[in-house]
């Protein structure tokens, strides 16, 4: 289908980058290649009688991501936008993506960023926890009573990071599970590690489909049933005077949709009298907590099997992966009557009519909660956050928050459009901003972590990827995936250091709730340890840095091709000179041995991990 | 209707004297004799060493089966609204009061509490209990977060102002440590910290935080000091003089630590390396000359930063200070469900944990001289949601401390009540004392002169007293002990 005219023209027009233009609607566009399946309509079709806010809409450049070869009209391969240069190519990956390797720079450079990063987004999912688990008979009722540890499912997402394919799908998971926060800590549950994994799994599933969805699976996943009270929530029992659990309640609208305050649509509040306006009540809570009453497992037609050397029956792991049900004949034991609430659940100016089903009342009350116009600017700015810099201009937020309401084809809600908006958008594409001081982000433990072992093709010794729990910030990592302490995730999007720059200047910086005099030296001992191999609590990771060894003999060789992967060129020249002189002690020679060569690597690799240039991600 | 303005800390004398201070975050020497630029109408560090200990209990802390109603009416009152533990329909998470025997309190003769209600703590808590007996330990009714003093038909008309973001965690966490809800700059431990620095020789070790990050230690100008129950964390590479063997690559890494350029947050992530490196070793020699027996026990995460804090207090000659504010927590007290079983084990941490910490202070010769307090998001409600409660607010907390006017109650007892008029719906309760009360009390009992109690709790000036008087009056400085 031919596109019109300032479609194709539009990234010629855009020589800052941006992707995203005013337009009118197309009128039809391609469908997305690896578009989602047909799934329910969720309302996120927008109304055609509402024409005057489409004319604001904003169509994705080349429409709806097709970029490449679907049909006549895609723009010429020339307009493109495209690395200018390999460091360019290394950071969009570092944001995009786990780790930065030479091939990828090179694919990236050739494709461009948007063509690549549809086809990052359209390669099917090829790892699961699910399988993980099934692989190693972790899922089985033995003797090694897998069904009460919590460590398997440390190993399986420490798999997931540290190896596999997907990287940009299992980036996006990641910053998803810091927003749609569910912890491995916080689970005490039968088959705890599947468990996570499920969640785990459901956040890959959706992370280039649609918010909606997201959020319906996640309501009814057993996890985060499990850590946030919905599963065995009762309707109120006025004999007793129990009332419905609100954790849920409370915590998806303050943390998984809108937020406490009205905002803008460009994130900032929006004031009343010079006052910031709250979203909600206790009343709405307490209202909203009645959708969430009466779900249970279902672990209908499940087996049972007895443990070894006990009594307790042990359901099959499966039902960990069902979403839960309100439906009490799918509960073991069964029961004819469920505890839905039968009253009228009231929220947010919604009332859901009394003695409306389980299933009718979910519907209507995450309709309600989505289509609230705060949930694009809060999750487009923290996803913005994650991925690329702690201080967006609220242009950016704006931008990105616009594409969550509408992503060119009037869908609400496409976490693919909101994706590629964040990471296409000049603000984040522009070298010119790492120069920018206010500009960046510290790079979380777990990502520098995940980073050194992608950049050097790490392999598990035993096969089962045995990294535990690593949150110890004096013996270990001070972070670790999944193991959030609580539902407000590792750091709050609004911290900052006190007593620091970054407050004089009114910036945030989320991550450096993890930094403390404790936590800046354990990194750099763990850094150490995991450099080395064969160390606890990464002894099971083995490293390789034949890449390096091969060209270390030639030091500015070897500093500029770690300088590349690791930092994207972001080395400061005293830092690299610093860097290169340690490295050079090592004196390397024709006939130096491996373990020497080894050593100056590993000298360089240890000394751009913990340099400041590294850790702030720009 | 409330405050949604941050409130600016601004006092010309305070602002005056911290720009005679050198910069705390950078390198300073450890001989910073500041002791000269004290000004005495601000802060008082008579009565020999003094430090506030803050217990801070994460996630909101269910008041209700922290101390339980004992005497036959107000228990039955309990029962009824929280429902019995264990029953048929799943509906009850009170204590049985066989199980309150050992740990109930005697109200003090001279003492009639609301509706005559006297108290049990925990099962679990024990120790607390004795450390009331004998008077170390005082427990604080009904407080919480308030602007001013406030009544339900006010704050059901929302004419006076209250906290904003009631019943938010992360922002309730703030607003008690800091009077402000998240994106507080400054905490109030921290703003006594900023007062007592110059009592102190090594003025960066007034603030010291034993757990994670938290705004409570902040200052305009006080810097917490983190540290681990084990010390403070040294770099192995650094220590060792060698990294993968090469005593070059080990400063070079000691240089690349310390440089930030170009970048804000690249330069504030150096300035903790920096602080890290200088004060690490120092930390530690000062921890090893000091030597404790007193048994903290095992698998209790809060006995191991009050031990570190017990260590740290011993060795406050070596370390260099007079006044000192220190923060401890513990988490998991959101307990929305599964509060019968989960909440009595974290209850009994924290009793075996403080108690250590007290018999700690007694062994080091300070118990006059160390007060301690809890804290918490908030309260909860008193209705059951099955097998938890939800989030409330006004709560009861406890400070011990040989300093204290113990084996009485402060505060205001609630109604054991889901309709009474101190309550705001299904038990909340609606606090009687503030936060600001309390660390206002807590501040003069520190040194901190009446006039600039507002600079700590902000406002103290709506209230009728600034000492709600569970401390014993000061002892004069000859007489106080070292």
């Amino acid at each position: 289908m031919h596109l019109p005219d300032d479609n194709t023209d539009a990234t010629e027009r855009d020589g800052s980058g941006k992707t995203m233009h005013l337009s009118p609607m197309a009128g039809g566009a391609d469908a997305v290649p690896g578009a989602q399946m047909p799934q329910p309509d969720f309302g996120l079709t927008l109304k055609p009688a509402a024409a005057s806010t489409l004319a604001l809409a904003v169509a994705a450049c080349g429409g709806g991501g097709s970029g490449s070869s679907t049909g006549g009209g895609a723009p010429p391969v020339s307009t493109v936008r495209r690395p200018q240069t390999d460091a360019e190519a290394a950071r969009f990956l570092l944001q995009a993506s786990l780790s930065a390797s030479t091939g990828a720079i090179t694919q990236l450079r050739s494709e461009g960023y948007e063509p690549w990063l549809d086809r990052q987004m359209a390669a099917a999912n090829s790892q699961a926890a699910r399988g993980f688990f099934a692989d190693r008979g972790f899922d089985r009722v033995d003797a090694n009573r897998f069904y009460n540890s919590a460590i398997i499912g440390d190993y399986m997402i420490w798999s997931q990071l540290l190896s596999g394919d997907n990287p940009v799908r299992k980036r996006i998971a990641f910053a998803l599970s810091e927003f749609f926060v569910a912890s491995l800590s916080g689970i005490n549950v039968t088959w705890r590690g599947p468990a996570i994994g499920e969640y785990w799994d459901t956040l890959n599933r959706h992370a280039f489909g649609n918010y909606r969805e997201l959020l319906q699976d996640i309501t009814l996943n057993p996890a985060m049933g499990v850590f946030l009270n919905t599963r065995g929530n009762r309707a109120a029992d006025p004999r007793t005077g129990r009332v419905p659990d609100e954790n849920y309640a409370r915590e998806v609208m303050q943390l998984f949709t809108i937020g406490l305050f009205e905002l803008n649509p460009d994130g900032t509040n929006r004031l009343a009298n010079g006052n910031p306006v709250e979203t909600y009540a206790s009343e709405d809570v307490t209202g909203l907590a009645r959708v969430f009453t009466g779900y249970d497992f279902d672990q209908a037609g499940l087996t049972f099997t007895p443990e070894v050397g006990g009594t307790r029956q042990i359901p099959d792991a499966a039902y960990i992966r069902r979403p839960m049900t309100a439906d009490p004949a799918r509960w073991v034991p069964a029961r004819t009557t469920g505890f839905h609430s039968a009253e009228a659940k009231t929220f947010l100016g919604l009332t859901i009519p009394a003695g409306t089903g389980a299933a009718e009342s979910l519907q209507r009350a995450l309709d309600h909660l989505f289509n609230h116009s705060n949930v694009g600017p809060f999750f487009a700015r923290q996803m913005i956050q994650r991925l690329v810099t702690s201080n967006p201009s609220p242009a950016y937020v704006g931008r990105v928050a616009a594409v969550f309401a509408n992503n060119g084809q009037g869908r609400r809600g496409d976490l693919a459009a909101v994706f590629k908006a964040i990471l296409l958008d000049s603000e984040a594409l522009d070298p010119a901003n790492a120069a920018n001081p206010n500009f960046g982000k510290l790079r979380e433990p777990v990502l520098r972590f995940v980073q050194l072992a992608r950049t050097f093709g790490a392999r598990s010794t035993s096969g089962n990827w045995q990294v535990g729990d690593l949150s110890d910030a004096a013996a270990a990592l001070g972070q670790s995936p999944l193991r959030s302490p609580s539902v407000f995730n590792f750091f709050r999007p609004g911290y900052f250091p006190a007593n620091t720059e970054i407050a004089n200047r009114s910036l945030l910086a989320p991550e450096f709730q993890l930094v403390n005099e404790t936590s800046v030296a354990g990194y750099v001992n763990f850094l150490e340890r995991a450099i080395t191999g064969g160390r606890a609590p990464v002894a099971d990771i083995a490293l390789d840095f034949s890449a390096e060894i091969a060209i270390a003999q030639d030091s500015i060789a070897l500093l500029d091709r770690l300088d590349l992967l690791l930092t994207a060129r972001q080395l400061s020249t005293s830092a690299r000179d610093t860097i290169r002189a340690a490295m050079e002690d090592v004196v390397l020679t024709a006939s130096s041995t491996n373990a020497d060569r080894l050593r100056r690597v590993q000298i360089g690799v240890t000394l751009i991990l913990a340099s400041t240039d590294y850790l702030v991600q720009k | 209707m409330f405050i949604g303005n941050s409130i600016e800390i601004e006092r010309r004398a305070f602002l005056r004297r911290t720009s005679q201070l050198a910069m705390m975050g950078g390198a300073a020497s450890y001989a910073l004799d500041l002791a000269g630029l004290a000004e005495a109408a601000a802060f008082s560090n008579a009565g020999g060493y003094k430090a506030l200990v803050c217990v801070f209990l994460y996630g909101g802390n269910d008041h209700g089966n922290t101390l339980i109603p004992f005497d036959a009416a107000n228990y039955a009152r309990y029962a009824a609204i929280r429902g019995t533990a264990g029953s048929e329909d799943a509906s009850g998470i009170a204590l049985a009061r066989s199980a309150l025997a050992n740990t109930a309190l005697t109200t003090p003769s001279g003492q009639r509490l609301t509706d005559d209600i006297t108290y049990a703590l925990a099962p679990t808590m024990p120790r607390l209990k004795t450390l009331f007996d004998s008077g170390a330990m005082a427990p604080l009714l009904n407080v919480g977060p308030l602007i001013a003093p406030l009544t339900r038909a006010q704050y059901d008309a929302g004419s006076v102002p209250r906290p904003a973001k009631l019943f938010s965690h992360n922002d309730q966490q703030s607003t008690w440590q800091s009077s402000q809800p998240e994106g507080s700059r400054t905490g109030w431990g921290g703003r006594m910290g900023d007062l007592a620095l110059t009592s102190n020789t090594n003025a960066m070790f007034t603030a010291i935080n034993a757990t994670g990050n938290a705004v409570f230690l902040s200052g305009q100008t006080a810097v917490p000091y983190q540290v681990s129950p084990a010390g403070a964390t040294l770099y192995n590479p650094l220590q060792n003089g060698r990294l993968f063997n090469s005593a070059a690559a080990s400063q070079a890494l000691g240089t690349l630590l310390r440089s930030g350029s170009g970048n804000v947050m690249a330069a504030d992530y150096a300035r903790f390396n920096d602080r890290s490196i200088q004060y690490g070793a120092f930390v530690n020699d000062a921890l090893r000359g000091a030597t404790l027996s007193t048994n903290f026990g095992t698998g209790n995460r809060l006995a191991d930063q009050l031990r570190v804090v017990a260590q740290l207090i011993g060795a406050r000659a070596r370390l260099g200070v007079t006044r000192q504010v220190f923060l401890v927590s513990l988490g998991g007290f959101d307990n929305h469900d599964g509060l019968i079983g989960t909440h009595d084990g974290l209850l009994g941490q924290v009793d075996s944990a403080i108690d250590a910490f007290y018999r700690a202070t007694v062994e080091l010769g300070v118990a006059d001289n160390v007060t301690t307090f809890t804290a918490s998001d908030f309260g909860r409600t008193l209705s059951s949601n099955g097998d938890g409660s939800d989030h409330g607010w006004g709560a009861h907390h406890f400070i011990v401390g040989g300093g204290v006017r113990g084996g009485r109650f402060y505060g205001r007892a609630p109604q054991v009540s889901l309709t009474s008029p101190d309550q705001v719906g299904q038990g909340r309760l609606l606090p009687t004392t503030s936060v600001d009360e309390l660390s206002s009390t807590l501040g003069l009992w520190f040194g901190v002169a009446p006039s600039e109690l507002p600079s700590v709790a902000p406002n103290i000036g709506r209230f009728a007293s600034a000492d709600i008087g569970f401390m014993r009056p000061l002892q004069t400085a000859a007489t106080a002990s070292r």
